[in-house]
Order: C-alpha cells, then sequence, then structure tokens
C-alpha cells in the first residue's frame, strides 16, 4: 500500500478516535462517578459549540471563544444539576434518563426558536498541508492533541487535586464519604458541571468541524452512551480505550469497504466484546482505576 | 357476581373494548386511523411492560422488534398476496420475526450473562445496526422477492386482504381487528403473568438470584420472556404496517426506541394497564402539538417528562393503584405475630430420600491465596453438620463451592454419589440442594404467600398442590396472619424464617445454611436451632456458623476450619475441650483486640 | 387459583379507561366546510434534520396564505391554514396527510419536502382523493393526476448545470448523492448528462441521511482527483462536507456543483470562505431583480424581520404552490378536485411569481419557468451567472400525459 494512503488512513483513524473520546469522555464522568446517565449530553455538546459560534460573531477571538464554550456549559451543568438532577440521586436510573431526555427535547427545540434551523457557522481554521495525493487539515491534529490533552487534565485533576480525591472517595463509597464529613452534595454538583464542561469542550473544539445545528446533538448520543458502556468502571482510561478500539474498527472497515459497513462493524464489535467482557474493556482493571 | 367482577372477567374486558371500539369506530376516518396508530403503539407499550416492567429487562429493541415485523409483514404480504389472494398469514409472520429477532438478541445477551446496561448497549446498538443497514438500501436492486426494501425511501406494505375480499379491509374494519388484537393480548398477558410462568418472570426479575437458588434457569426465563415480548412487538409492527400501509427506516431510530420507553415510563411500567395509559396520555399531547405546527412542541412534552420524572417517578397508573390500595389498608396494622414453630414441617419430605453431600480434595485459589485447601468431607442423610471456624477460615469459600457459585480449582463435589462438580447452582438446586444464604434473600416486592408458592412450584410444577404448600408454610411458620404482606415488610427474624420456609418448600434432599442466625436476637436462634433440629430428621442439613452457642444447641457434629483447611472435627464437646481450636479463636480475637 | 394478586380491580380500571379514552377520541367530530374559511393543510419539517427546509418553507406558505387572504381569499372566502410538523420522519406525513384530508377536510394539501415524503403521500391523498400540491424542486418524472409539482425537475436544472460544469469547469466529474430517491434518481440524470456534454463521471458515493462521516467519501474524492464534485447531499447531517472539503484545501483544484446546495441555507451555516464559488442552478435566487421579486422580500422582511435567512428556493416553491392554486379555484370557481385538475390541464395558468412567470404545463401537471445558474459569493448570497428563460419540463413531458392518458400513476426514470 502507498505510504501517502497509510498516513492519511492513520490520520483518519485518529480523528475519529479523538472525536469519540471527546463526546463521550463527559457522559462517562457523570454517569461512573454519580450514576447518572444524562441524556441531554448531545445537547450539552450543542451549548458549547453554539456558544463559541455566537461569540466569534460578536468578534471574540476564535481560541478564546473555545476556551468560554467549556465555561458556559459547564455553568449551565451545575445549574442543571441544582434545579433537576439533585432531586434524583437515589431513585432508579431511568429517573434521570428520562428527565434529562425531557431537557434535551427543550434544550433542542429552544435553540432552534433562539436561533433558527441554519444559524451562521464559523469556518475551519489553520488550513491544510499535503501528503502524497492526499490533502490533510491541520485542525484535525489539533482535535487529537486537544482529546489527549483532556484526557490527560481529567486524570491529573483526579488524581492530584483535592477535588479529585474526595470525588473518588464520593465514588466508592458515598455513606462512608458523606460520615467523614465531605460535603457529597458539592461533590456532585462539582462532578456533574465538570461533565458538562467536558461536553461543552467538545461543542467547542467540534464546532469548526461540524455543522452547528440544534440538533447536532442527536447523531452524537448514542455513540458516546455505546462507547462510555463498553469502556467500564474505569471512567477516564476505560472510555479511552473503548473510543481507541471502536474508531479503529469503524475507520479500518471504512477504508477497506464503505462507511456503511464501518458502522455497521462498530456496533458488532461492541455487542461482541459486551458478550465477552460483560463489565466493560476496564471491568477487570482493580476498582479504583480510573 | 358483583359489578366490578363481571366487568374485570376476561369476558367482560372484551365486551367493553368491543363497545368502545364500536363507538369510536364511529368516528372520522382521520380519527379511526389515528385511533388505530395508537392502539397499535399500546400493543408495542405492552411488549415493554412485559419485558423490562415485568421480566426486568431494560430493552432499546423494542422499537427495532416493532420495526422487523412491520417490514417482515410489508415483504411477506406483497409476495404472498399474488399467490394466497390474502395478507392475514403475513400478520404471522411479522410476528414470528419479531419473536426470532428476539430470541437471537436474548440467547446472546442472557447467556452471556450480560448485566442490565449492556443488554441496553446491545439492544440500543442492535437497532442503531438496523437503521443503518436499512436505511442505505434504496438502491432497488435489493429486493426479496418482490418487495423492493425502499431504504430511506421506505417500503409500501399492502392492505389486510381475505380471500375473496381483493378490496381488502376498510379503515374502521383493520381498526377492529387492531383493538380486538390488542385486547386479546394485553388479557392473554395479563392471565399469563397469574399462571406459573408469569411468576416465575416476576420472581426472577425481582431476585434472580433465589430465583436461581430455586432450581430455576435465569437465563432461559429471561430468553422466553424477551422473545415473547419479541412476538407481541413484532404483530404490533404488522398491524402498523397494514393500517399505515408504509414502513420506514426511522422506526429502528433512537428516537422511536426512546419513545416506547417514555410510554410505558408515564404511564408505569409494573403494570399493563400502565403501557396503554402510556400511549394514551403521550401520543394524543404530541399529536395536537405537532398537529398545531406549535413551536413549543418539544418544549411542553420535555417539561411533562420532567415535571413526571420529579412528581410521580413510579409512572401515573401504579401512583393511583397504591392510592387506591393505602386508602383500603388504612387499618391493616395488626401486631406482628411472635415467631413460633411447632411440629414438623408441613411436608412430605419423606417422599424423597435424602441424600448424602461430600466433597473430595477440593481446593480454591484466588490468584496466589489458597482460600479452601484440599477439604473432603462427607454430610451423612438425616443428620445436621455443622461447619465452623473463625472469620477468615474459608468458611464462605466453601459454601461458594458447594451451592456451586464458584468453580473450585480442584476437586470433586458429589451428590448421592454423581459427581456435581461442573453442574451450576439451578442444576443443582433441581437435584435437590436447598440453599439459604447468609444475607436474607427474599422477593422483597412479592407478598409472602407469593415468596413460598414459587419455591414450591419450583419443586412439584402443580398450581393447586403448590397453592397448599404455600399456605400450610406459611401457617407452619405463624405467618398466615401476613400472608397477603410484601416480604419488605417483614421485620428480619421474620424475613430469616420465611427464607428457610422457602428453602424448605421446595422439598430438598439437602439444605445448605450460611450463618443462619446473623443478625437474630436469642430467642430467634433459639428458634432457628429447634427448626435445624426438626429439619435434621428428614433430611440431610448443613450449617455453617460461628456462633458457638447455636451450634451446641443443635447438638451436631463439628467440622472446624482454619486457613482453608479442615483443622478438626468432633462433637461439640470434644471441640470445646480442644485446646488447638481454642487457641486459633484465641489468637484471631487477640490479633483482633491488638 | 390462590388470591396471590387481586388484579380484578385493576382490570376493571383497564376496561374503563380503554372505553374513556376511545370514545374521548371519537367524541370531536370534524366541522363540514360551509361558508367560514376554506381549511387548507400545510405538512412540512419544522424540527429535526429536515427543518433546515421545512422552517423556510413554512414561513413562505403562512405568507403566501396571508397574501391570498389579504387579496379577498378565493370564491369570496379565506383560507384557515392547518400546519403540521412532520418532524423529519417520512411516516409522520403519511399519517398528518391522512388527517389533513379526513379530520380538516382540506381542499388542498401542500407539503412533503424529501422525495421518499413525497412518495409516501401520494397514495394516501389518491385514496382520499384530496389534490396535493408537491412544491420542492426534485429528481422528475412523478406523474400523477391528483398532484401538481410546482418545483423544478432534473431535465430543467441538472441540464444547464452539467453542461455548465462540462463546458467551464472540467469533464472529470465525482458525485456524492444522498442515499435515498432524490439522490440515486438524480445520479443517474447526472451521468446521462454529463456523457450528453462529452464529460464522465469517475466515482459516485452514496451516504445515508443519518451519516455525518465524510472522511472515506473524501479519501475515494482525492485518489480519483476529479476536476468537478457533484453533491447531491440533503440535509443538516450533510453540511459537514462541505466543511471538510474546505478544511483539506480541496477547493484549490477541485470544483463543486450541486442541485441542492443552499436549499438549506448551507451557505449560510457555512463561512463564506467555505462556501464560496460553488455553483448551483435554480428558479428562485434572492437577487433576482424583478418587481414581484422587490414586492415579495418587503412583505418577508415585514413579516420576519429585516436580518432573516436568506429567502431559498425551496421556499418560494412554496409561494408559487400557494397562488397557482388559488389562482385556478377563482378560474374554476368551485374546490372540486376535478374542476380545479381541469383548469391545471387547461394550459393557460399562470402567475407572476418573484421567481419570474411559473407557467403550468398541462399534460404533465408540472411548470414551466426560468432557471437561472448562480454561484456563492462571499456575502452569504448568490452572484448570479445566467438565466435560461421559461425552461419546460422537457423529460416530463416525454413520458407523461395526464390529458391523454389520466390514470397514468407512475414515477418515470431515466435508466
Amino acid at each position: 500500500m502507498p505510504l501517502d494512503y497509510l498516513a492519511n488512513a492513520g490520520t483518519n483513524i485518529l480523528f475519529d478516535v479523538a472525536t469519540l473520546v471527546l463526546v463521550s469522555l463527559g457522559l462517562s464522568i457523570v454517569f461512573g462517578m454519580m450514576g447518572v446517565i444524562n441524556m441531554a449530553h448531545g445537547e450539552f455538546i450543542m451549548i458549547g459549540a453554539f456558544t463559541v459560534v455566537l461569540a466569534v460573531r460578536q468578534g471574540v477571538p476564535l481560541w478564546a471563544a473555545m476556551v468560554a464554550g467549556p465555561v458556559v456549559t459547564g455553568l449551565v451543568g451545575v445549574v442543571t444539576e441544582r434545579l433537576l438532577i439533585r432531586r434524583l440521586y437515589g431513585k432508579r436510573i431511568e429517573g434521570t434518563l428520562l428527565a434529562t431526555f425531557g431537557l434535551g427535547l427543550i434544550l433542542q427545540q429552544g435553540a432552534t426558536l433562539l436561533l433558527g434551523s441554519s444559524p451562521e457557522g464559523i469556518a475551519t481554521p489553520l488550513g491544510s498541508f499535503s501528503l502524497g495525493r492526499y490533502s490533510i487539515g491541520w485542525y484535525s491534529l489539533v482535535i487529537v492533541a486537544a482529546a489527549l490533552a483532556l484526557v490527560g487534565l481529567v486524570l491529573l485533576l483526579f488524581l492530584r487535586t483535592r477535588y479529585g480525591l474526595l470525588a473518588r472517595a464520593t465514588m466508592q463509597n458515598r455513606a462512608m464519604a458523606a460520615n467523614l464529613g465531605i460535603d457529597t452534595s458539592r461533590i456532585n454538583m462539582l462532578t456533574f458541571g465538570l461533565g458538562s464542561a467536558l461536553a461543552g469542550a467538545a461543542g467547542a473544539l467540534l464546532a469548526p468541524v461540524v455543522a452547528v445545528v440544534p440538533t447536532m446533538g442527536i447523531p452524537l448520543i448514542s455513540s458516546a452512551f455505546i462507547t462510555v458502556v463498553l469502556g467500564g468502571p474505569a471512567v477516564v482510561t476505560g472510555t479511552a480505550a473503548s473510543a481507541g478500539l471502536l474508531g479503529l474498527v469503524r475507520q479500518v472497515v471504512t477504508l477497506l469497504s464503505t462507511p456503511l459497513l464501518g458502522t455497521a462493524a462498530l456496533l458488532v464489535a461492541a455487542t461482541v466484546i459486551l458478550r465477552l467482557l460483560p463489565g466493560g474493556i476496564s471491568g477487570r482493571y482493580r476498582r479504583t482505576t480510573l | 357476581m358483583t359489578f366490578t367482577r363481571l366487568v374485570s372477567s376476561t369476558p367482560g374486558i372484551l365486551v367493553i373494548t368491543a363497545v368502545a371500539a364500536l363507538a369510536a369506530g364511529a368516528g372520522s376516518i382521520a380519527q379511526v386511523q389515528q385511533l388505530t396508530t395508537w392502539t397499535v403503539y399500546g400493543l408495542l407499550a405492552l411488549s415493554l411492560v412485559l419485558v423490562w416492567g415485568k421480566a426486568g429487562i431494560f430493552s432499546f429493541a423494542q422499537g427495532a422488534l416493532f420495526g422487523i415485523g412491520a417490514y417482515a409483514y410489508g415483504v411477506a404480504g406483497a409476495n404472498l398476496l399474488p399467490v394466497t389472494g390474502e395478507s392475514f398469514s403475513a400478520l404471522l409472520v411479522g410476528a414470528v420475526c419479531g419473536g426470532l429477532a428476539a430470541a437471537l438478541i436474548g440467547y446472546f445477551v442472557f447467556y452471556g450473562r450480560l448485566g442490565e446496561l449492556p443488554v441496553a448497549v446491545v439492544t440500543l446498538a442492535f437497532s442503531l445496526l438496523l437503521l443503518t443497514v436499512m436505511s442505505s438500501l434504496s438502491d432497488p436492486s435489493y429486493r426479496i422477492g418482490v418487495a423492493v426494501l425502499g431504504g430511506y425511501n421506505g417500503l409500501g406494505a399492502p392492505v389486510l386482504t381475505a380471500p375473496g375480499a381483493p378490496d381488502g379491509l376498510t379503515i374502521p374494519a383493520t381498526f377492529y381487528l387492531v383493538v380486538g388484537v390488542t385486547a386479546l393480548v394485553a388479557v392473554g398477558l395479563r392471565r399469563l403473568l397469574g399462571r406459573p410462568f408469569g411468576r416465575i418472570v416476576l420472581a426472577t426479575a425481582r431476585n434472580e438470584g433465589r430465583t436461581e437458588l430455586m432450581g430455576f434457569d435465569p437465563r432461559r426465563v429471561r430468553l422466553q420472556a424477551f422473545t415473547l415480548g419479541g412476538v407481541v412487538a413484532g404483530l404490533a409492527g404488522a398491524l402498523y404496517a397494514a393500517s399505515a400501509l408504509y414502513v420506514d427506516p426511522s422506526v429502528f431510530g433512537l428516537a422511536q426506541s426512546a419513545l416506547v420507553v417514555v410510554w410505558v415510563l408515564v404511564g408505569g411500567r409494573g403494570s399493563l394497564l400502565g403501557g396503554l395509559a402510556g400511549v394514551a396520555m403521550i401520543e394524543p399531547l404530541t399529536s395536537a402539538l405537532g398537529g398545531s405546527g406549535g413551536d413549543l412542541g418539544p418544549i411542553i412534552l420535555g417539561a411533562v417528562l420532567i415535571v413526571m420524572v420529579l412528581l410521580l417517578p413510579s409512572g401515573v397508573v401504579p401512583a393511583l393503584i397504591s392510592l387506591v390500595r393505602r386508602r383500603r389498608a388504612g387499618h391493616a396494622d395488626e401486631a406482628a405475630p411472635v415467631l413460633a414453630v411447632e411440629g414438623p414441617p408441613p411436608l412430605p419430605l419423606d417422599g424423597r430420600p435424602p441424600a448424602t453431600l461430600a466433597t473430595h480434595d477440593l481446593v480454591k485459589r484466588f490468584g496466589g491465596l489458597l482460600a479452601t485447601d484440599h477439604v473432603s468431607l462427607e454430610f451423612e442423610p438425616t443428620r445436621a453438620h455443622s461447619i465452623v471456624g473463625p472469620n477468615g477460615a474459608g468458611k464462605s469459600t466453601l459454601f461458594s463451592l458447594l451451592v456451586g457459585a464458584n468453580r473450585p480449582t480442584e476437586g470433586t463435589v458429589w451428590l448421592d454419589g454423581a459427581d456435581i462438580t461442573r453442574r451450576s447452582t439451578f442444576q443443582r438446586a433441581r437435584l435437590g440442594l436447598g440453599i439459604k444464604r447468609q444475607v436474607p434473600s427474599v422477593y422483597l416486592d412479592s407478598t409472602v404467600l407469593e415468596n413460598l408458592w414459587v419455591c414450591a412450584y419450583a419443586d412439584c410444577r402443580s398450581v393447586p398442590e403448590s397453592d397448599r404448600r404455600a399456605r400450610e408454610m406459611a401457617d407452619w411458620l405463624g405467618l398466615s396472619g401476613r400472608s397477603a404482606d410484601l416480604a419488605a415488610e417483614l421485620a428480619h427474624g421474620h424475613r430469616q424464617l420465611l427464607e428457610i420456609g422457602m428453602v424448605l418448600a421446595a422439598r430438598p434432599r439437602v439444605v445448605l445454611l450460611d450463618e443462619p442466625t446473623a443478625g437474630m436476637t436469642r430467642e430467634e436462634t433459639h428458634l432457628i436451632a429447634e427448626v435445624v433440629r426438626t429439619l435434621a430428621a428428614y433430611c440431610t442439613v448443613v450449617v455453617v456458623e460461628h456462633d458457638m452457642e447455636f451450634i451446641r444447641e443443635v447438638g451436631a457434629p463439628v467440622t472446624v476450619l482454619h486457613k482453608g483447611a479442615v483443622f478438626a472435627q468432633g462433637t461439640i464437646d470434644e471441640i470445646r475441650a480442644d485446646e488447638r481450636v481454642l487457641s486459633i479463636y484465641l489468637g484471631r480475637a487477640h490479633v483482633e483486640a491488638s | 387459583m390462590a388470591p396471590l394478586s387481586a388484579s380484578g380491580r385493576r382490570a376493571a380500571i383497564l376496561a374503563t379507561a380503554v372505553l374513556l379514552t376511545t370514545s374521548a377520541c371519537a367524541g370531536n367530530a370534524a366541522g363540514k366546510p360551509g361558508d367560514g374559511p376554506i381549511p387548507v393543510a400545510s405538512i412540512l419539517d419544522l424540527t429535526g434534520p429536515l427543518s433546515i427546509y421545512g422552517t423556510p418553507k413554512s414561513n413562505v406558505a403562512k405568507l403566501a396564505v396571508d397574501d391570498i387572504n389579504a387579496s379577498g381569499g378565493v370564491l369570496g372566502r379565506k383560507l384557515k391554514l392547518v400546519a403540521y410538523d412532520s418532524q423529519s420522519q417520512t411516516d409522520k406525513n403519511v399519517e398528518y396527510a391522512g388527517q389533513a384530508a379526513t379530520k380538516d377536510e382540506a381542499a388542498v394539501v401542500m407539503g412533503g419536502i424529501t422525495s421518499a415524503s413525497r412518495e409516501a403521500m401520494r397514495p394516501a391523498l389518491q385514496r382520499t382523493r384530496t389534490l396535493y400540491f408537491y412544491n420542492s424542486l426534485y429528481e422528475g418524472g412523478v406523474c400523477d393526476r391528483n398532484q401538481v409539482i410546482t418545483g423544478e425537475t432534473a431535465s430543467q436544472f441538472l441540464d444547464p448545470l452539467i453542461n455548465y460544469a462540462a463546458a467551464n469547469l472540467g469533464k472529470k466529474m465525482y458525485v456524492v448523492a444522498a442515499d435515498y430517491n432524490y439522490g440515486r434518481i438524480s445520479t443517474q440524470w447526472i451521468q446521462k448528462y454529463a456523457a450528453q456534454y462529452g464529460a464522465k463521471v469517475v466515482g459516485t458515493d452514496f451516504v445515508s441521511l443519518d451519516s455525518g462521516d465524510f472522511g472515506a467519501v473524501l479519501n475515494n474524492i482525492q485518489r480519483e482527483a476529479p476536476d468537478v464534485v457533484v453533491s447531491v447531499l440533503v440535509g443538516s447531517n450533510h453540511v459537514p462536507f462541505y466543511r471538510e472539503f474546505a478544511a483539506k484545501g480541496l477547493g484549490a483544484k477541485i470544483k463543486i456543483v450541486s442541485p441542492s446546495f443552499g436549499l438549506g441555507n448551507e451557505q449560510e451555516i457555512l463561512s463564506p470562505a467555505e462556501a464560496k464559488g460553488i455553483v448551483t442552478s435554480y428558479n428562485y435566487y434572492q437577487e433576482l431583480d424583478n418587481p414581484a421579486n422587490k414586492a415579495f422580500r418587503e412583505k418577508y422582511a415585514a413579516a420576519y424581520g429585516a436580518k432573516h435567512a436568506y429567502i431559498t428556493d425551496l421556499a418560494v416553491s412554496e409561494w408559487n404552490g400557494w397562488h397557482l392554486w388559488a389562482e385556478a379555484v377563482r378560474k374554476a370557481g368551485s374546490l372540486d378536485r376535478d374542476k380545479v385538475l381541469k383548469v391545471i390541464e387547461s394550459g393557460t395558468l399562470s402567475i407572476d411569481s418573484p421567481s419570474g412567470t411559473i407557467k403550468v404545463d398541462g399534460p404533465t401537471h408540472h411548470v414551466t419557468e426560468d432557471i437561472t445558474l448562480a454561484t456563492v459569493n462571499d456575502k452569504r448570497g448568490f452572484d448570479l451567472l445566467k438565466t435560461f428563460p421559461a425552461q419546460p419540463p422537457q423529460y416530463e413531458k416525454t413520458v407523461c400525459d395526464l390529458v391523454r392518458n389520466p390514470t397514468l400513476n407512475r414515477a418515470f426514470t431515466p435508466a
């Protein structure tokens, strides 16, 4: 196989894996650490993307707007946790599933009413370079780097900060953490805010490569959901591993055949792996691994 | 017969449905068409109530199974119609295809023992797989017989046609058919859930571990329930295609799967009526909002969902039912009966010869830890045996090897001369092993009588016999006054006692009890000791305990475990006199004290 | 059986509930049309991925009905518009078509955006003999006496587009199309016209409407290195194609022509840098210079604000459809379907529209109209290149004559 083809294929794979990591990391943290399935996760991504688009339209430089994405979305997450999610702890998991599904509907239609169905978007920055017959956008490499950086940052946050320590303690034994004087209510708020901010970061980073429209979250939520459950209990490394595996399978099959078979291969791979490892990829890691 | 009874009997429901349907069928064609669709959705919701509400399987696949039924009807109908002149048989094809697809997924997930969320993901992936594939088949070369699948364009389905009536069913006639089928399925499911199959399905959902300990194979039970759900969903899909005359791949989408879940959640997943009620509430609402072209439609729907979750988390129908129940049961607060068991258990225990349970050179390693070290024991019939040892001596591991929860690294387990080392828990239970684990494991959401009934049925497979045994066992346990109460309402001691009654109701040949007195008062412990002594006259009893007082009261021969191996054996008095035993207990106590 | 569960009461509730719901639903019978307003129905996707088309169409449909009412309605009666949101789900189109026909007893049903939804709605409206207007550009060839089509067909807009591309942009073409009948049949047309104008289609890719992943498609395009990409992509999920195409800098070597770009205001979602230079051919552009368009744009701005989104060709087809129907009813002096169809088939019906003169071609139930080639400029609008006046529905005229053969009911394709 020619070298330019392989290099281009490699970029495709990395880009797909990075996208999967970005869209599922926040969902994974909220689910793994709080037991909440946030069906509005796709809409949180949409909020992050719109923050960037609207900020750029107001004249804010793109890179500054990209910082605003996670901040705004994180705040939306904190408010959501205080007003809605908090009332559902300790209840059945479907409760949060249904409530956040409803929240997603509201956010999506609210965005349509506020911004219209085809709002003005922003171009992909940074241009491209040539590799033989193929041309690769620099920005796709930025996405890959950003995904890696976010995984690293989140690991550092959990392993090296006071919040991370308290959050892990709360995750492992909520009652014990409360007895030790940890303000678990506050930890929950911060963790949900963190998950939302990560969704916002994903939206902000993807804003220049996708169509930023109110319905953009719909196709993202199912692949994120599959990635998270396949990843298993290790909320960061498990999800990253699962995204790596799924992205690899999808892109390799796509390159060898068609995108249709690529998507089919991803779904079949997820099913088969779950059959073999019902606890997910990280199901057999040590319990405390992140 | 009272009025309520008359109305709630099967013919009563069917007559009322028929009257309602006739009244509704007189509406305009559009209304009848709309009601047909909603009724079909109701049927689909029933399939999820069965699968999720009753069998405890959280499935995203019901929408996809519905789609399979719809496509199967479209394809089979188009191919059959020119040949047979009718398309009714295509409805059956739809139901069968739904069932087959469900059986396929079910075999895959249940025999793989997947947890709740992995099952949800696999069913979601299955739906999305169908969505991806079906929406990419728009090239006219993709066809089955004369039916072009159409991809995103969708597939036209033939109208329901009877032989000799080539014009097919009118819209009202289709409506009557759909209502009739839905009513029959609802009545059928209600009856089925009252039958042993339904009770075992419920039991499996409520406490899988206990059900398996009674000798039922939870994988098989789930597979059966899920397949039946697939048949119902497939039938609903076929009826949908037969009334809408059109189906497209959006039935496989996340929106459709989620919608089914929303109906059932809002209506209440615990009851069949809840499924129907969910459709009756959500669909007119979305239709009214979408129909008026209102921009606020999704916002109102979203707000309704959130309010529902916050105010009525179990759904509308269960909330109404519990309201009615609470009103009626206002003064049911009787004094809890004192624990009392008298005389032999009311069972033909002698009908089944007691058996010998034995182990030979049993070894279990967990990594580098030798948890069971070459244990060879023999528990003879019609006697009680006890296994003691300090914490960490390997009692629980040995127990788990005996019940089949763990497989030994080496060695064998024998029941009545047969090697059962490789048998799973439910297979051992079927061979007559009665098991009570340390943590009380009863069906909390079932009544006392239901708890006992399922266990009796596990043995005798006869409804009248199980009814009788359950009642007699409740009497013997002194719980007959509370037989209609949920097990969740019982005090701890009563629950322990109930579980022993459940084990006995299955008429075991060997009874294994793991710390039966944990958390009990002195009097309760005394009572359990008496029960064990009584039982020993009829079957083999093995008790794992560390309460020496209890062991003494039972008066059974004692095996002492230490560091996974048999340390000493003898009567309780011999063991008590053994300095070495004392030292391992004291040594342990010494370590703990420091 | 033992009294293990007392479900009798629940069953009684069940029976009563069935009774109540069904009879409640049957209660509200539809009002018969008399001297009050005339019910007419519009079924468009206002939510979901197709809302990028449906929302502007719905805006114009409402404006058109208001406009007709402002000039006195038809037959001395006002129109009452019942608007349905088909939520980007084809089966909803069928459901609402049935409701519009029988519950609202609409005099005419207009709507359906994708060809999939049109094909699903047609049989439903034939069954109830409800006149159906399809106001969208499409692949052409549909021949059905119950239906009037006011959008352009492939032989009207693809012929000049491919001709232009072959003459000015290059002979090596690559087709990327949405995977449903519009994309598939349009691709057949593109191949036919490419051959006719001496160009060659070197590759085709069909992309599912749910998919937004174009990595593989862009790889294929780069491998084949065509001069021109013909994009027949549809819906918001497909917009990233143009973005990724631009991000890879492919626009320098490869030009895009499209019979669908801009219909969902893709030039607004994308930035000018990404969309500039894409060539399209439609009946209407906001930049058209004629008095009817000037008046129309003023009305539109008055209704939806001066900063409204670009008004698309698909949206203006709604204007044409509603006004053509109103004019036909006035001429027929009746709402009766067959009398209105007589006027349609007379070949004399025409209106002055913002997009020029629209004249109904009687035998085919399609329209003769102007077609303009235009290219996306850097102001999120279009620069007009060339107008071909009064283009008849060429292909339909060769296969479809509903005057001679009223029972013809078929979708013709070139293959």
